[in-house]
């Protein structure tokens, strides 16, 4: 297992916001979280990505307890993340925004007078993950010039050019018109096979994207997990997906649709489609 | 000890001026202290053109009033420039109002000179009372007694007034207040001024006690930002509890070892921040 | 465009003693030293974003040195000065860096106010140790080894000195520069645009904010040290939260995002503050006025107003 939640509770005063959430990600898994608003996803997303603490309950990363450990330590640990609202660096450029990420990533954070410009490795990686997420026409622009779309993309790749074990997205693709959503979404499976990421968690609201790449999804409602089981399995259960979706739906794109697979640690198949999973 | 709530009165007037615009406006006045000094001088000159001019002496103190809020008549303009750069980023606002430290210490030069300015033994004039074996003037106490009436004063306003009420929506969601219709620029104007005065009758009242000098307002500000850190940014409580813990603080320092006077203060001033970083009572957010 | 102004600059220092009259070439060395003081001030503000009112605790510190060691210890060898002033300053930095990058902007002003002021009322209240208000001696050192007694005081300011200390402004240019241009340097910038970004990259704000603070006090104690030589006294004023805010000016009339804007600015400001008060006593309300001029219509000072010139008229 890469990632576990095991019983989670988080309270804020008296308003319980997660509620016992057990959950666990292993290597290869494409795992949404998905539910109505205020069911608790952020803030499960906070809890596993180390910027709050569970009131109570452990969080485990590669079996290491990291609850609350903070960003800093889980970005090192191995474990990314990208924010719902972007968050770029305004005046630096796409560039230099990438070579934070690899530098944090090589270790180098505290290299008073080693030269930045003359660090070939340095600036062919920057390419390399520029051109993955199609950004490589701005390497040079502030990111504050960039287009919306870009500015998220960007915010992503400097997510994955830390080669996380673990990606945790908080709706990536929102705010992003329909024809986009899906090119994004394959960016970022690409984009997680080049850079080594075993496992990507999603929050997302999009069902089309949610049913088309995820291998399991953890339906959250009022701070409960309320199913956690494959597509199809999920799809099955009219009940789960009126309460996920507000109302019954008849038919959600395959598995299928993704066009490439995420690396497995152990090289596992994927779960078949027809499995039933297991629902709470 | 008394000495020291005298000193903690005329601090808390100051520091109340620097929490309302702060906790309004999210500047960070240091000109408070410039404040402070142009209405101690003020206060002085009108003081001793009105004894001169016949005025009863016990009625000293209406003048000093009188000059301090007429002071306050330089608020609309001041805030007007400090207009100019509401969106900027907040070193830039504080390195305004260090041009206006800058320029009011000239200001000053040029109207009074450099020679200290005193009112002599005017204020002596309510007499002197023993109070715990140590003699007082009445003047502190009413000085004192001022304080705790505009602390008052300001808490009921703050709580019931129309005005008031505006006030603390804008300090808690500026955007929300403008969104429900609230003139900004009237309750920038409105709340700097207000500042204003309360700086300049700070250095009116307490120029009875000490002499008016050149460098009042430059000193003035470490102690006001001493009770603001202690007291928690934008908090109108804390600047009563920091104005006292200060005023008390450096009354007891001086009475036991001098040299540590305004030591004592920061290491008071280092506690809060380790112990408690927004202070004893902060609301606004820094 | 910098490559140019850093040529110019540099070719009209190295002239300057042959060209300008001796007043003018003694009015460069405090300029000198605020230079290497404001580099440091830099890192802080214009690389890391944080606004410091207490820089001036680190230049005393080091002008303080200088006078102890001159006067206490008979050190005369400049190196060992400058390098006992890096570590005094190094001493200090850490506790009060360790407080205050805890805290950023109005808190991080107030608290380095603080300490400025908790600096001075030391210098100032324990006379016997630090000299009170009268300060403190600093005798003159040797350069490179070289007593030089031979020189009358303005012979060794216009002359040796005046080039060891743009010797010394020139390395701590290029050791600034490197730091800046650094991976460290980097993710100071980064820091500065979101610090919450740079923390999910893994990059610790705090850490690097100490770091800067460090830095910035070791270049501030070296500025001080040139600071005490040609006035001979290094005293309480120095550490005054309106000097600290004088630095801040001069950053501001430099530019604080241009690499040399430091050094422009000290050197423009020791100039024109000479100038403006030969012309009139109230130069403070000059000054004030200039101040409020560049912080409303001018905020990236001088380098600023001549990039957009030439980016105008390219």
């Amino acid at each position: 297992m890469l990632l576990e939640a095991i019983d989670v509770r988080k309270l804020y005063g008296t308003f319980c916001a997660l509620d016992g959430v057990t959950l666990a990600v292993g290597p290869g898994e494409f795992v949404s979280i998905v539910g109505p608003n205020g069911a608790g996803k952020t803030t499960l997303v906070n809890v596993l990505s180390g910027l709050t603490s569970p009131s109570s309950g452990a969080v485990r990363f590669r079996g290491d307890d990291v609850a609350g450990r903070g960003p800093v330590g889980l970005a090192r640990a191995g474990m990314a993340r990208a924010f719902q609202l972007v968050h770029v660096f305004p005046a630096l450029s796409v560039g230099e925004t990438l070579a934070v990420a690899i530098t944090s990533r090589r270790g180098r954070r505290a290299r008073l007078f080693a030269g930045l410009a003359g660090d070939r490795q340095l600036w062919d990686e920057v390419a390399t993950v520029a051109s993955v997420f199609g950004l490589d026409g701005a390497l040079d622009r502030p990111a504050r010039t960039l287009p919306q779309g870009d500015k998220k993309l960007l915010d992503v790749a400097s997510a994955f050019a830390l080669h996380p074990e673990v990606i945790l997205l908080d709706e990536p693709t929102s705010g992003v018109s329909t024809g986009d959503k899906h090119a994004i979404m394959e960016v970022l499976v690409k984009a997680a096979a080049r850079m080594g990421v075993k496992a990507i968690i999603q929050v997302e609201h999009d069902m089309d994207i949610v049913f088309g790449y995820s291998d399991r999804i953890v339906a959250l409602h009022q701070g409960r997990v309320l199913a956690d089981a494959t597509p199809a399995a999920l799809q099955a259960n009219d009940e789960v997906m009126a309460t996920i979706v507000g109302r019954t739906v008849s038919h959600m794109e395959p598995p299928a649709a993704r066009t490439q697979p995420l690396p497995s640690k152990t090289g596992h198949p994927r779960p078949d489609p027809g499995t039933p999973g297991p629902l709470q | 000890m008394l000495g020291g709530v005298f000193h903690a009165a005329v601090l808390f007037l100051v520091a109340a001026g620097l929490q309302l615009v702060f906790g309004v406006q999210r500047i960070l006045n240091l000109a408070c202290g410039s404040f402070y000094a142009l209405g101690a001088y003020f206060g002085v000159s009108a003081v001793t053109w009105a004894l001169g001019a016949g005025l009863p002496a016990p009625l000293f103190v209406v003048v000093l009033l009188g000059a301090g809020l007429a002071l306050a008549a330089i608020g609309p303009p001041l805030e007007r420039l400090l207009r100019t750069i509401y969106d900027r980023d907040e070193s830039f606002q504080l390195l305004l109002t260090f041009a206006l430290v800058l320029m009011f210490e000239d200001v000053i030069r040029f109207f009074w000179g450099t020679a200290p300015y005193q009112l002599g033994q005017a204020y002596l004039i309510y007499g002197q009372w023993r109070i715990g074996g140590s003699v007082v003037p009445v003047y502190n106490l009413v000085v004192i007694a001022a304080g705790g009436l505009i602390a008052l004063g300001m808490g009921w306003f703050l709580a019931r007034s129309r005005f008031g009420r505006i006030v603390r929506a804008t300090a808690e969601n500026r955007e929300m207040s403008e969104a429900l219709g609230v003139d900004m620029t009237r309750v920038y104007a409105r709340v700097f001024t207000l500042g204003v005065a309360l700086g300049t009758v700070g250095g009116a009242l307490v120029i009875p006690a000490t002499a008016a000098t050149n460098e009042m307002g430059i000193e003035l500000i470490v102690e006001a930002f001493a009770v603001v850190v202690i007291g928690g940014l934008g908090s109108m409580r804390g600047a009563f509890a920091g104005a006292l813990i200060v005023g008390l603080m450096k009354a007891s320092a001086i009475a036991i070892y001098p040299e540590v006077e305004m030591l004592a203060v920061y290491v008071v001033v280092i506690s809060v921040l380790v112990l408690r970083p927004s202070g004893l009572f902060a609301r606004a957010t820094a | 465009m910098a490559r140019v102004i850093a040529v110019l600059l540099g070719v009209a220092l190295l002239a300057a003693p042959l060209v300008l009259p001796r007043y003018q070439i003694t009015l460069l060395l405090p300029s000198f030293a605020y230079g290497i003081a404001l580099l440091g001030l830099n890192l802080l503000f214009g690389t890391t974003g944080l606004l410091s009112f207490g820089h001036a605790l680190f230049v005393a510190l080091g002008a303080y040195t200088a006078a102890y060691l001159t006067t206490g210890f008979g050190v005369r060898h400049f190196e060992l000065i400058v390098v006992g002033a890096a570590l005094v300053a190094v001493v200090v930095a850490v506790p009060v860096g360790l407080l205050c990058v805890r805290y950023v902007k109005i808190y991080f002003g107030m608290l380095t106010l603080a300490f400025g002021m908790l600096f001075y009322s030391f210098l100032y209240k324990f006379y016997t140790v630090t000299g009170g208000d009268e300060g403190m001696r600093v005798l003159r050192p040797m350069l490179l080894g070289q007593p030089l007694a031979g020189l009358n005081k303005v012979d060794f300011l216009t002359g040796p000195f005046y080039y060891y200390a743009l010797a010394l402004l020139a390395l701590a240019a290029l050791v600034m520069h490197r730091i800046v241009r650094s991976p460290f340097g980097l993710c100071l910038r980064a820091i500065r645009e979101n610090p919450e970004k740079a923390e999910a990259l893994g990059v610790s704000a705090r850490r690097h904010r100490f770091g800067a603070f460090l830095i910035a006090a070791v270049f501030g104690a070296v500025g001080g040290t040139l600071l005490g030589v040609p006035t001979g006294l290094a005293d309480p004023l120095l550490a005054y939260w309106t000097h600290s805010g004088n630095l801040v000016f001069m950053l501001l009339l430099g530019g604080f995002d241009h690499f040399l804007g430091p050094v422009v600015g000290a050197i423009v400001f020791i100039f024109l503050q000479d100038l403006i008060m030969s012309l009139t006593s109230y130069w403070r309300f000059v000054f004030g006025a200039i101040l409020a001029v560049l912080v409303i219509f001018v905020p990236r000072g001088l380098l600023g107003l001549l990039d957009a010139r030439t980016r105008a008229s390219a």
